[in-house]
């Protein structure tokens, strides 16, 4: 890994011949030269080009998030999103989230009760839709492997999930609802 | 001269304070000639980014007699602003209150306000803040200690653009930022041009100009001209801050790559 | 003009900066429970053993525009701190003294938990004990500073500038104001009776008397036992409460501060105040002051 390799904004990149590829984060093109838009070394992912970062960033559509549960309303559960595609934000700097009644699973969408999804305070893991509005993005979970990975039951211990709706307290034993996202692995 | 009203909220001193006065100051200054440099050179600069472990990107850079120190919080959410399409820069600037010969009490005023509006506008033509919607990037400069108003904006936003690759902020290109000044009404030749003023010779100036441009892709990013220059003048003027500039983006281009090389990048 | 290549990049899970950012994630999802983990193991989250102190560097002189100036960095925590010295009538109940003004600065730029604006409570709170650490010591005679009764003094105007948070600032704050106190050189000034000016030379010049040098230790107390010196800035918030034990030079108590909801034994109490003797004579036999 030289020195020559790290590139610099504004730096042009020779590209090898062949079809042009698409380009990623971390590069653009103007007046038809492509040119380094971050401090690092190219790579290619497949046939896109990129540069990556690994500092905090805003979530953008297709970011994987991860926040915690704050406020709960029949309609939506309002999120704030502490990690973004796998970097964590500063602390004190978090973005709002907003999970819609409608985007919490993929099946049976009118049948919904927020309260059995999510409860305040659960981290859930969920993915950008869009940036929604001035105050919030729009969040989906109706993936497997979205939802719920970590939460406490009332009787304070870990919840450990069971099925895709159901987690059991590690304490007490009692089962609580929740929409749980498929731990990595299974 | 008198020390501002009483702030509650900190440790004050007596109602009215005024700096000393030195029997030796009595005379007139006026520009001498240099004799550490050439009328046409900029002092060395040292620049070092990453220094605020706190912030998402930093840079602190000193001169002989400038210091000053810049951080980059964000981008995060607007808070109080309609959606909008593209991000914002917000640059806040704060003098030390030992910055400058005359303690600065730690009110904001126009001062501070005109600095981070020049250095804001050399920089934002060098984001690409299409693709940022609804966030806001703050950028904060102290200056512990100033040399003068041009020496000032021209090393904030070098500091500041350096800071912004730091933060990993994606740029079209780096900012490097010159200042110079004119002695003579009418430039009779080149070298009646100086470049990088210290405060006293700025004040004794008739005019002066600050360059900011994009040395990677040839553009002009700002122009702040203050004082008597004629239009040829102040042509010659952009071309020789361009040349420095140039120079100084060599500068900054290794300490960044130096920066990069120190932690193990992805 | 660099080449783009083709690399291996991302994939590889078990990278050293990938178990670093999911070490990163945990730590800001559950705080408390990535600290406990530390602890249980004996260490602080920086790496150091669970009573170590952080490194400690003071410069000073480096600011021209100051009278006087110093740089500590306690860890990453660094503070400036830049004296001036103004003129001004001394108050009517008290002719003969001058006057010494401390005042701390947390400015947006060393945190992300502090905001543009008029200073925050905790930065209040930080300048109200600085001063009281500098007078009820004795740090400088406020006689000294007297130039001629009743009509001139001089103004110590004492501030300091947080840089970068990471913690323990009041430490690095006190030192930092003693260093650049120390380092202060004040012109000869004398009054003239005729015109009522104050006019100074600086072809003489001498430094301030300082009569008492203290030093601050702040303790963190976690989980109601565990004693963290010098807490760093992710520490803070967890801390049950937090203890600062202020010394004089000569190792004797000036005093004692404890900031923080819980209560604290006894025992915690008297053992920060044995770690603060045993780390102030330390930092004695280092010459902490250049």
């Amino acid at each position: 890994m030289s020195d020559a390799d790290c590139l610099l904004p504004g730096q042009p990149i020779v590209l090898p011949t062949g079809p042009a590829p698409r380009l990623g984060r971390g590069v653009y093109e103007k007046n038809g030269q492509v040119r380094a838009s971050l401090v690092g070394r190219p790579h290619h992912d497949g046939s896109t080009l990129a540069i990556s970062r690994t500092r905090p960033h805003p979530p953008a559509p297709n970011s994987i998030v991860l926040g915690s549960v704050t406020r709960l309303s029949p309609v939506q559960a309002l999120l704030s999103i502490s990690v973004v595609d796998g970097v964590p934000t500063p602390p004190g700097e978090e973005f709002t989230g907003v999970i819609r009644v409608q985007d919490v699973r993929a099946t049976e969408k009118d049948k919904i009760k927020i309260a059995d999804c999510f409860r305040g305070g659960d981290v859930v893991r969920g993915q950008v839709i869009s940036l929604g509005d001035a105050r919030s993005y729009f969040i989906t979970t109706a993936r497997n492997d979205l939802g719920v990975i970590f939460a406490t039951s009332e009787a304070g211990a870990t919840l450990e999930p069971v099925s895709w709706e159901r987690m059991r307290c590690s304490k007490t034993g009692s089962i609580e609802k929740r929409k749980c996202a498929k731990p990595e692995g299974l | 001269m008198a020390a501002p009203a009483f702030d509650r909220r900190r440790v004050n001193g007596p109602e009215e304070s005024f700096p000393p006065v030195f029997e030796e100051d009595r005379e007139v200054k006026k520009i001498s000639k240099r004799t550490d440099r050439e009328n046409g050179d900029f002092r060395p600069v040292f620049l070092q980014p990453g220094l605020i472990t706190q912030a998402n990107g930093s840079a602190y850079i000193e001169t002989s007699k400038t210091k000053i120190s810049c951080a980059i919080y964000g981008p995060h959410q607007s808070k109080n602003a309609a959606y909008s399409e593209n991000g914002r820069l917000n640059v806040e600037v704060k003098y030390a209150p030992y910055s400058c010969h005359r303690r600065k009490a730690p009110i904001r005023d126009a001062e501070d306000r005109t600095i981070g509006v020049a250095i804001h506008q050399a920089l934002l033509s060098s984001v690409r803040l299409e693709l940022l919607p609804k966030s806001t990037i703050d950028i904060f400069i102290i200056i512990i200690e100033s040399d003068g108003l041009e020496a000032s904006i021209a090393a904030g936003s070098i500091a500041a653009s350096t800071a912004l690759a730091d933060a990993g902020i994606e740029l079209f290109g780096l900012v490097t930022s010159c200042s110079a000044f004119n002695e003579a009404q009418a430039l009779m030749d080149d070298n009646d041009l100086w470049i990088d003023p210290t405060l006293e010779e700025a004040q004794a100036a008739k005019g002066t100009l600050i360059l900011s441009t994009m040395p990677a892709l040839e553009t002009v990013t700002s122009v702040w001209q203050n004082g008597r220059m004629q239009p040829a003048d102040v042509l010659k003027c952009m071309e020789l801050c361009q040349q420095r500039c140039v120079q100084m983006h060599a500068i900054v281009a290794r300490s960044l790559v130096d920066n990069n090389q120190v932690e193990p990048s992805e | 003009m660099a080449s783009a290549s083709t690399s291996n990049s991302g994939s590889n899970e078990q990278t050293p900066e990938a178990i670093a950012l999911k070490a990163a994630v945990f730590q800001r999802l559950h705080p408390r429970v990535y600290l406990e983990r530390f602890v249980a193991e004996g260490i602080r989250p920086d790496g150091r053993q669970i009573s170590a102190w952080r490194d400690v560097s003071v410069n000073v002189g480096s600011i021209s525009t100051a009278d006087g100036s110093a740089l500590v960095r306690i860890g990453d925590t660094t503070v400036v701190c830049g004296v001036k010295a103004e003129l001004a009538e001394p108050e009517l109940d008290a002719p003969t003294r001058g006057f010494l003004v401390p005042n701390l600065d947390l400015p947006a730029i060393c945190s992300p938990k502090f905001k543009p604006g008029p200073p925050t409570e905790e930065a209040q709170v930080f300048s109200d004990r600085l001063h009281e650490a500098l007078t009820s010591t004795g740090t400088i005679s406020l006689e000294d500073l007297c130039i001629q009764p009743g009509k001139a003094a001089w103004v110590l105007f004492v501030d300091a500038t947080c840089i970068n948070y990471d913690g323990n600032v009041f430490d690095a704050t006190l030192l930092a104001m003693i260093a650049a106190l120390k380092n202060v050189t004040l012109p000869k000034a004398t009054f003239d009776e005729d015109t009522g000016r104050t006019v100074c030379t600086r072809k003489e010049s001498a430094p301030l008397n300082l009569k008492c040098l203290p030093i601050s230790f702040t303790f963190g107390i976690f989980d109601g036992k565990h004693i963290f010196p010098d807490p760093t800035f992710f520490e803070e918030p967890l801390l049950d409460t937090a203890v600062s034990v202020v010394l004089k030079e000569d190792g004797t108590i000036s005093s004692v501060s404890q900031v923080g909801a819980d209560a604290v034994e006894q025992d915690a109490l008297s053992r920060c105040i044995v770690e603060a003797k045993a780390r102030h004579q330390l930092l004695l036999s280092k010459t902490i002051y250049p």
